[in-house]
């Protein structure tokens, strides 16, 4: 389904001025603050706890991952999240999906989440394929009896057909990466939250990765992703939010955030910038 | 809201039971005898107690082993459950972390662990009862009431100290000192008629031993226990399972910044 940036403009134009609490919008992010401290160990031991205690204040920085941002994603829609490391693009997936509260605003979600915050999210090294298939079935809410049933699906879609009842500890990072997605996409979620998710993987997977997505955005499944390969936010999504310093830069259309984006990468010569290549593939292997 | 917490509970019954097995599996991962372990285990440890205990109490303790293994068996449960579960947040922080599964799933996971492995200690614990030709009677069948009044006990347990555990980890060792301090306060290889008679309200005031005197009422004497003992009993375990689940949910909005 090709939609034209005519048609997503006049779409984005309808919706100005509407109720947040319409029915079209299945992620409201309103004004989210999410801060973390950066305790540096200090509130684990008996006696600084007692010590911060009768000073009355707990005495470690206040770290804000994200301040002051809003936006809200519609359904069937799929929204990007790019910035530099650190610009807080996984606390806030992590606050939409449920894991983390923030410190202040609201985020409210209409239907059921499957995060896929990291590759190998939820996976238990111990376990076989099988085992950990029905585990994380189970974590995304899902029966043993729906499992079983899509369980053929997921293993042909991973490609671990000889694999499936060998322990995760000999799997290689690929092979974990390549179920984390087939299990987290298997599931009828209304809201799939995909995290650096196609990052691993040989062109092969990728292009079938994206097709699975493609498929999904099709059957009004909403995305939020997030990349550092901005021709691959570009493909897969329509809209894009650019975060820095868990600051909203801006929003739009992918196309124009990514290049807008992409400038500013140049530009900022002082700052160190993306890694390229080997480095760069070492570096998301790591996820 | 009370609505919207038990669909959340049954949407994910798939998952506790789920993690349970992980547990259970990764408990004996590579062990020969495998669950049965929980059953050889008090087994043998009978054995050294009842040989050590049972010259000192023989005179006022009929069954000695059997009278060992009953309390082995409520003490043993309540407090390795309850402690597993004050831990929970901590050991599976890599998941709560990526996942959005409700907090307590954790707590009520660890503690039906330690109850599946107390089921497996009370068929020897029958066994052996059996093999001492402790006296047969249909109280037996009550067996589970006491166990489940554990059960919520250890939860209720568990839950409060997760709720400090996960901010404080001093917590650990210090439960584990008070653990053993509450071993030797419970009369699990003594007989309660050593306290002198003035000081034994005191031991009423101990959930385990309330719990551990049906158990033994049921099992081991076949006396049905008053109607005031199961008042005390059940006041204990809800009561201590409404501050356990108090204190949890005013704590957990915090967990994510400590684990």
């Amino acid at each position: 389904m090709e939609i034209s940036n005519a048609q997503i403009e006049f779409m984005q134009n309808q919706n100005v001025g509407r109720d947040p609490e319409d029915d079209d919008v299945c992620v409201n992010v309103d004004d989210v603050s999410v801060m973390f401290n950066l305790s540096k160990n200090k509130e684990d031991g008996l006696k600084e706890y007692f010590i911060n205690m009768i000073k009355g204040k707990v005495a470690f920085d206040e770290f804000w991952a994200i301040k002051n941002v809003s936006f809200q994603v519609k359904k069937g829609d799929s929204l990007a999240l790019i910035g530099r490391n650190g610009s807080g693009k996984s606390t806030l997936l992590k606050a939409i999906a449920g894991i983390i509260k923030p410190a202040r605003g609201n985020i409210t979600v209409k239907g059921n989440v499957a995060p896929l915050i990291e590759i190998n999210g939820g996976f238990d090294r111990s376990l076989s394929a099988r085992e950990n298939i029905f585990l994380a079935g189970a974590m995304h809410g899902h029966t043993n009896k729906y499992m079983k049933k899509r369980f053929d699906e997921i293993i042909e879609f991973s490609e671990l057909e000889k694999f499936v009842d060998v322990p995760m500890k000999s799997f290689s990072s690929g092979m974990v990466s390549r179920l984390g997605f087939a299990v987290a996409t298997c599931v009828n979620a209304d809201i799939i939250i995909a995290d650096e998710v196609l990052a691993v993987g040989d062109a092969k997977f990728k292009q079938k990765c994206e097709k699975r997505i493609a498929e999904m955005l099709k059957g009004g499944t909403t995305i939020l992703f997030v990349s550092h390969n901005t021709n691959q936010v570009k493909k897969v999504c329509r809209r894009a939010v650019w975060l820095d310093k868990g600051k909203m830069i801006d929003i739009g259309s992918s196309e124009e955030i990514c290049d807008k984006y992409s400038k500013f990468l140049k530009t900022s010569k002082k700052e160190v910038r993306q890694p390229t290549g080997r480095i760069r593939s070492l570096a998301e292997a790591d996820i | 809201m009370l609505k919207k917490s038990l669909y959340e509970f049954m949407n994910y019954m798939p998952f506790l039971k789920e993690i349970v097995k992980r547990d259970f599996k990764k408990k004996y991962y590579k062990s020969v005898l495998g669950i049965a372990w929980s059953m050889l285990n008090p087994l043998l440890l009978m054995v050294v107690m009842s040989v050590v205990f049972s010259t000192v109490f023989r005179r006022s303790i009929p069954y000695y082993p059997v009278y060992w293994f009953s309390g082995y068996i409520i003490f043993t449960f309540i407090t390795q459950a309850s402690h597993n579960a004050m831990n929970s947040m901590i050991h599976n922080a890599s998941l709560i972390k990526k996942m959005k599964i409700p907090n307590y799933f954790f707590c009520i996971s660890s503690v039906t662990l330690q109850f599946i492995m107390a089921l497996f200690s009370l068929i020897t614990f029958f066994i052996v009862a059996a093999f001492f030709k402790v006296p047969f009677t249909m109280n037996v069948f009550l067996f589970f009431v006491p166990l489940i009044y554990s059960y919520f006990f250890a939860l209720g347990l568990g839950m409060f100290l997760c709720a400090y555990g996960t901010f404080l980890r001093d917590l650990d060792h210090l439960y584990s000192v008070a653990r053993r301090m509450w071993m030797y306060l419970t009369p699990l290889f003594y007989p309660v008629d050593i306290i002198p008679s003035q000081f034994r309200f005191l031991w009423d005031l101990n959930p385990i031993y309330i719990y551990l005197s049906i158990f033994r009422d049921l099992t081991m004497n076949g006396v049905m226990p008053s109607e005031r003992t199961f008042i005390i009993a059940t006041l204990y375990s809800i009561i201590t399972l409404i501050l356990g689940i108090v204190t949890f949910k005013e704590k957990e909005e915090r967990f994510f910044l400590y684990i």
